[in-house]
């Protein structure tokens, strides 16, 4: 049964596929000593559960929401959870993610020492010694030999804000490379981008108690119910209050099951929407004069934009009735107080940031923010998402939210930094671009922590190809990632509960992370192996820090001054406060849970910015060849890559692999049956997956998960189109072909898909 | 069983279930499995109604029936209920597995497990009940599905709802310890 | 706990007396008529009297009880049908696998399975020395004209002789030690679990589950104490061990109708309901209206139609057919769907 998924099975026939033998081994030997294997807790509970040692207060890794959680810790060992009544923001309540997440702990799959690869053989383990020094003269012979922007380095945010930090200054410091760049440039760039724009600052503008008596509440592209599952509770209790929510999603998520008013958008034509609504407000005049004549700029250009955009129009383009685009408009345009909500569905996009002022500029006509339950926000995804945005491992940022290319901000972090400013490496390349450049033959080497390119960029057979060409790629993950089964060193780092520091949520509210554990065997902290490794490369004086206290430290005076300033915050205040909320300038400060109170923006001109975004078309419209729409999102048991998720067994079980979700209607038209195999075909790949016919999606669009690897990878599928601001990839739209292969798919429950084999 | 006055069940507090806020996340399945009378088996039941047309899911933990027909088809008398209205899983020494309890409760709660032809049901998280903490998928539920407090609690959080533990099942009508929330001044909820 | 006599069943009065007379009449015949019965075991004798009365009449008011009933005249229905054959052979194959080895407990944990294993095998092998010692249909001679060859009897009848000294010997002498040494290791194991699960510590009780383990307990030990005793101190402590040993055997007799241990009695209906199951399958598979899937037998969906109305329930729906139609799926999607209308009628679903 299973042989037969096997040969039908897309991999067989892809030209890349020859490119496997890249690795130094069978992907099956690989799987089999590093996994992702499943990990289950023993039948009666780990040793320990009912009598452990302690309980340590910390937060969950698995998304922005950053829920308080208690682990359970016998012998060092993380054996169980227990619910945090007291943390205000999730009062004990988890996702099943964070249920199940000290299942990462204590798994057969983690790197115990660093591991370096030997062809033909797979990886063996080595000393410190050697990796390091393997490590360090590979980077120094790259950077003689090619420059030192030729060695690149990716990061990402489910780091702490310490290591955020850290790793920013060890890329500009130790590194001395531009090309440094991180995973939240495929997940908030946009909406960062968006909001500086408009606002001068990149935050949620109110804390979550404010959406408690919101009247309207307007969700534009979350799957909240899937991805935030814990800030469903402030929606259903706005809606107790009596809340109208409306939820524009080409899906029925179980967040727009009920809600007053569902906009079934068609996908990449957000903004269009956006726009129709911005003119109905015009038309009808609910709009706030008085906020917009003295405290906003660029009104007028920005209607100018949008004056042709007729429901009729919108509804052409869009696909949603005129009715409720007008029902959508009258909801927010009469309402007094609103929070308007938005993710990665309208960020990921070619003109993600065009989407988010079409938000913004929804919010400012009428100006509800900087009022009580009245506020304005993106749902932060990664688990660091909002912190580690703010302090300089985004290619074009420095500590602060400081702008690498602001002579002034350079100055300022050159002195805390101790270097001459001239050293100070420029703007690099984004995460994107910057594997293309690999993949161009610019950058010759890698180092990378917390990203898995592989499964999370698009177009990732391009990604494949871009690692095969690296002269040496070294690694720092607990897991052998995807992406890491390519590397030559591997060096083993610590988890979320392994080491000591700080994430701010998406609320902004900055939350202190406590090592429960420390790391097993020969693996290090994250910091330690960063701390050495630029001790080799002679700049050890300058990551001579103590205790993630003390990198803290030196982030808040990087951040002083800058939009994202942190100089009030301290271990004790956050623990004593149950966190505090950014921006917080000074040691009395008590932070800053709503912002704009003073309608005085982060702007330079200190007004709220409207920004002109007219609709534009998505980067590859559906045509004849390509006639369906692929989008791609979620699930609610996997996180992102799934690097952590797709080795925990409970969380694997749910939704054990991919399924194409495809209306009857188009179905039919194909002549596809439930749970018969279908090959997705694109311009740039193909994959095959299960179908799974329902009417909770536009009948014009399929949707797949996107947290597997290999074979059944839906980045294969997806494309490299860039938004021009934000350079954040297209994921939520591209032109596919659908081909039935008459076959009945294997059961879900044997599949093996979170191997990525 | 042990609900002796040693026992520090809250008799106040009481569950409140509403479905239609439920967003399927599993996060009480998972959670369930933590509970120390299961060993790792959830058994609260989380299922798509129906998939094919919507995403809406049902969770259900026991109703506890005042009469429960559970307890009252096992041949094994193996099924009890408490002083504190609690319906316990079924007494392992007595379980002969022969699916009854499985078929006859109109709420589709007691799961047969094969392996061990034994039954075992939700028993209200007693490790946790009895030391008057919140049953464990109540505590963790994101969506207040699940809800574990007092009346006056979800009176003030939900003033439009009212609690409902009568059932109509046809001709039959059975009540319960646990509540399901439905429109203000409903007093049954009819199924068939 | 003597509620079962509170109101006394007469079928059950009825059987429970037969039973007793046999035993009696069994006991004096067996022991050719009280010649070969051992005077010093009539304690044992009352009690096991006791408990085969008590025994008896609880499983009689046990089997009368509609679902209860329903099975026992099933398995026995099946059993001796035309498919008598492969249904003996299935009865057997499971006596062996989940009544001796108790097989079905493994999955429930390893160490659980072991401790009741040993606690069980303990017991039967126990109950199958002392019973028919205490019965007098077992007893033991020296071989006239010589001073170390035994002769056994069962029933009067000479079946064999060994040698005292000898391995037989030695191992029939001992029988019972090695079953208190197997029981005395289960208890332990099962008192442990009792100890450190949460699980366990949450629900469990004094009188259901730490009398048992702690009765066999004692009867293990002052079992093995008498063995001590003659084999090591002369005797000295012989008249306080065999008392204490006698009322710990004895409260376990008379307690068995009553508490945990009626379990080792009603456990063999497991058989039945595997062989109801397997008759079921055949006939064929009630499929659920909702999930469109087979879900249990037909047999048994239409037999729990009939035991719930015996029981005063009754899930007949107005339109005709039960809500005992639907899987377990089934019923709780209906009773979604049920509180899902009910909310859209009222146009809110929140507050």
């Amino acid at each position: 049964m299973f042989d037969m998924q096997a040969g039908l099975r897309p991999r067989l026939q892809n030209p890349i596929q020859n490119d496997m033998a890249k690795l130094p081994t069978s992907v099956d030997k690989i799987v089999a000593q590093y996994g992702p294997h499943k990990a289950y807790t023993p039948v009666g509970g780990f040793h320990g559960h009912a009598d452990p040692d302690k309980l340590v207060k910390t937060h969950c890794c698995f998304c922005g929401m950053q829920c308080g959680i208690q682990l359970k810790v016998k012998e060092n060992t993380v054996v169980g959870f227990e619910p945090w009544m007291d943390f205000p923001f999730n009062e004990g309540r988890m996702c099943p993610k964070g249920v199940a997440r000290y299942l990462q702990n204590n798994h057969p799959d983690r790197l115990l020492s660093p591991i370096e690869r030997v062809e033909g053989e797979g990886f063996r383990p080595v000393d410190w010694e050697t990796a390091m020094s393997r490590t360090v003269s590979e980077i120094k012979r790259i950077q003689s030999t090619y420059g030192n922007n030729a060695f690149g380095m990716l990061s990402g945010v489910s780091l702490s804000n310490e290591l955020s930090y850290m790793v920013g200054k060890f890329a500009r410091v130790a590194l001395k490379t531009a090309n440094l760049d991180y995973n939240g440039r495929l997940c908030m760039v946009s909406a960062g981008a968006g909001n500086k724009k408009a606002f001068g600052l990149d935050r949620i503008s109110n804390s979550w108690a404010d959406l408690k008596h919101a009247k309207v509440i307007m969700i534009c592209g979350s799957n909240v119910s899937e991805t935030f599952p814990t800030l469903i509770h402030y929606i259903w209790e706005a809606r107790d209050n009596g809340a109208k929510i409306i939820v524009v999603d080409p899906r029925i998520t179980p967040v727009a099951r009920t809600a007053d008013l569902y906009l079934p958008v068609r996908p990449g034509t957000d903004s269009a929407l956006f726009g129709a609504m911005l003119q109905q407000l015009v038309e009808n005049d609910w709009l706030d004069h008085d906020f917009i004549d003295n405290y906003t700029s660029d009104f007028q250009e920005t209607i100018d934009a949008v004056k042709d955009y007729s429901l009729e129009w919108a509804e052409e383009v869009t696909g949603i009735p005129a009715e409720s685009i007008k029902k959508a408009a009258e909801l927010w345009g009469k309402t007094d107080t609103s929070f308007l909500l938005h993710a990665r569905g309208i960020e990921h996009h070619s003109k993600g940031v065009d989407n988010v002022l079409g938000c913004i500029n929804l919010v400012l006509a009428t100006g509800r923010i900087g009022k009580p339950y009245c506020g304005y926000g993106t749902i932060t995804g990664q688990g660091n998402g909002q912190g580690g945005r703010e302090h300089g491992h985004k290619c074009d940022q420095l500590p602060g939210n400081r702008d690498i290319t602001n002579p002034e901000h350079r100055k300022y972090i050159a002195d805390v930094w101790g270097i001459d400013e001239k050293d100070l490496p420029g703007k690099g390349l984004t995460a994107y671009e910057l594997v293309e450049a690999i993949h161009r033959g610019e950058i010759k080497g890698l180092i990378s922590i917390c990203f898995n390119p592989i499964v999370s960029l698009p177009n990732n057979n391009m990604v494949r190809e871009a690692l095969e060409k690296l002269e040496f790629y070294v690694a720092i993950d607990f897991f052998l990632n995807d992406t890491a089964r390519h590397a030559d060193i591997v060096l083993a780092g610590a988890l979320h509960e392994e080491e000591e520091g700080t994430g701010t949520t998406a609320e902004g509210r900055v939350v202190k992370i406590n090592a429960a554990v420390t790391p097993p065997g020969d693996a290090r902290t994250d910091a330690s192996i960063l701390k050495e490794l630029a001790a080799r490369l002679g700049a050890g004086d300058k990551f001579a820090f103590e205790n993630s206290e003390a990198i803290f430290n030196e982030l808040r005076v990087a951040s002083k001054g800058g939009t994202a300033d942190y100089y009030g915050i301290t271990y004790e205040k956050i623990v004593n406060n149950y966190g505090v909320f950014w921006p917080c300038p000074a040691l009395d400060h008590p932070g800053t849970p709503r912002l704009w109170e003073d309608r005085k923006f982060a702007t330079p001109d200190g007004k709220a910015h409207f920004n002109p975004a007219p609709y534009r078309e998505p980067g590859e419209p559906t045509d004849k060849e390509y006639p369906v729409i692929l989008t791609t999102g979620r699930v609610v048991s996997q996180y992102l890559s799934g690097t952590q998720t797709r080795r925990i067994g409970r969380l694997i079980d749910p939704y054990p692999e991919p399924l194409l979700e495809i209306h009857p209607s188009l179905a039919q038209q194909f002549g596809i049956k439930e749970r018969e195999l279908v090959k997705v075909v694109t311009r740039r790949g193909e994959a095959t997956f299960p179908a799974q016919i329902v009417t909770t999606i536009r009948k014009d669009t399929v949707f797949l998960p996107y947290h597997w690897a290999g074979p059944i990878s839906a980045n294969q599928l997806t494309i490299g189109n860039l938004d021009p601001v934000s350079k954040i990839p297209e994921f939520k739209v591209c032109a596919c072909k659908l081909i039935p292969l008459g076959v009945p798919a294997p059961p879900s429950s044997e599949s093996k898909a979170y191997q990525s084999a | 069983m042990a609900a002796g006055p040693d026992s520090n069940f809250n008799p106040d507090m009481e569950f409140f279930v509403d479905m239609q806020r439920c967003i399927g996340c599993r996060a009480c399945e998972a959670a369930c499995a933590e509970c120390e009378t299961n060993g790792q088996e959830p058994m609260i039941h989380v299922n798509y109604v129906d998939r094919a047309h919507s995403v809406q899911t049902t969770v259900q933990v026991c109703m506890h029936c005042e009469d429960p027909a559970c307890a009252n088809v096992c041949p094994a008398d193996a099924i009890a209920k408490d002083g504190n209205g609690v319906v316990h899983s079924a007494n392992t020494s007595r379980c002969i597995g022969c699916s009854n309890c499985v078929l006859a409760c109109p709420f589709g709660v007691p799961k047969k497990m094969e392996a061990a032809e034994l039954m075992m049901k939700c028993n209200l998280c007693y490790d946790r009940t009895s030391v008057g903490k919140k049953p464990m998928c109540a505590t963790v539920c994101p969506s207040g599905a699940l809800f574990y407090g007092t009346r006056e609690e979800i009176r003030k959080k939900r003033p439009n709802s009212d609690p409902v533990n009568t059932f109509k099942f046809g001709a039959q009508t059975v009540h319960t310890k646990v509540n399901i929330m439905m429109p203000k001044g409903s007093t049954e909820l009819r199924v068939h | 706990m003597f509620k079962i006599f509170s109101d006394l069943n007469r079928k059950a009065l009825l059987n429970a007396s037969i039973a007793m007379v046999l035993v009696i009449v069994l006991v004096y015949v067996g022991s050719r008529d009280l010649q070969n019965f051992d005077a010093a075991l009539i304690a044992y004798l009352f009690g096991t009297v006791f408990a085969v009365f008590g025994i008896m009449y609880r499983y009689s008011v046990w089997v009368q009880r509609p679902p209860t009933r329903l099975y026992w005249r099933r398995t026995w229905k099946f059993v001796f049908s035309k498919r008598f054959f492969p249904y003996l052979g299935f009865v057997i194959t499971q006596f062996v696998k989940n009544i001796l080895f108790q097989r079905f407990i493994y999955p429930r944990g390893k160490s659980r399975w072991i401790g009741h294993f040993l606690l069980a095998t303990g017991c039967m092998l126990a109950f199958a020395v002392t019973i028919p010692l205490t019965f007098g249909w077992i007893h033991f001679t020296l071989l006239p004209g010589t001073t170390d060859i035994y002769v056994a009897h069962v029933f009067g009848f000479a079946v064999s002789k060994f040698e005292l000294g000898g391995l037989i010997a030695f191992n029939a002498f001992h029988i019972l030690n090695w079953c208190s040494l197997f029981v005395i290791i289960g208890a332990i194991l099962m008192m442990r679990r009792r100890l450190t699960n949460g699980g366990l510590i949450a629900t469990q009780s004094f009188q259901d589950d730490w009398m048992p383990l702690v009765l066999l307990l004692a009867i293990s030990v002052t079992g093995l104490g008498l063995t001590f005793d003659y084999s090591f101190m002369q005797g000295k402590t012989f008249e306080f061990m065999s008392v204490t040993h006698a009322i710990t055997v004895i409260l376990f007799l008379v307690w068995i109708p009553f508490g945990k241990f009626f379990h080792i009695f009603q456990r063999p209906a497991q058989l039945g309901t595997n062989v109801y199951r397997k008759e079921g399958e055949r006939l064929g598979m009630a499929v659920c209206p909702h999930t469109g899937e087979a879900f249990a037998t037909q047999l048994h969906v239409n037999d729990l139609k009939k035991v719930t109305r015996e029981l005063d329930f009754n899930f007949d729906m107005e339109g005709g057919g039960s809500h005992l139609d639907y899987s377990p799926e089934g019923k709780r999607a209906a009773l979604a769907k049920a509180q899902f209308a009910a909310r859209e009628k009222e146009g809110s679903f929140f507050g």
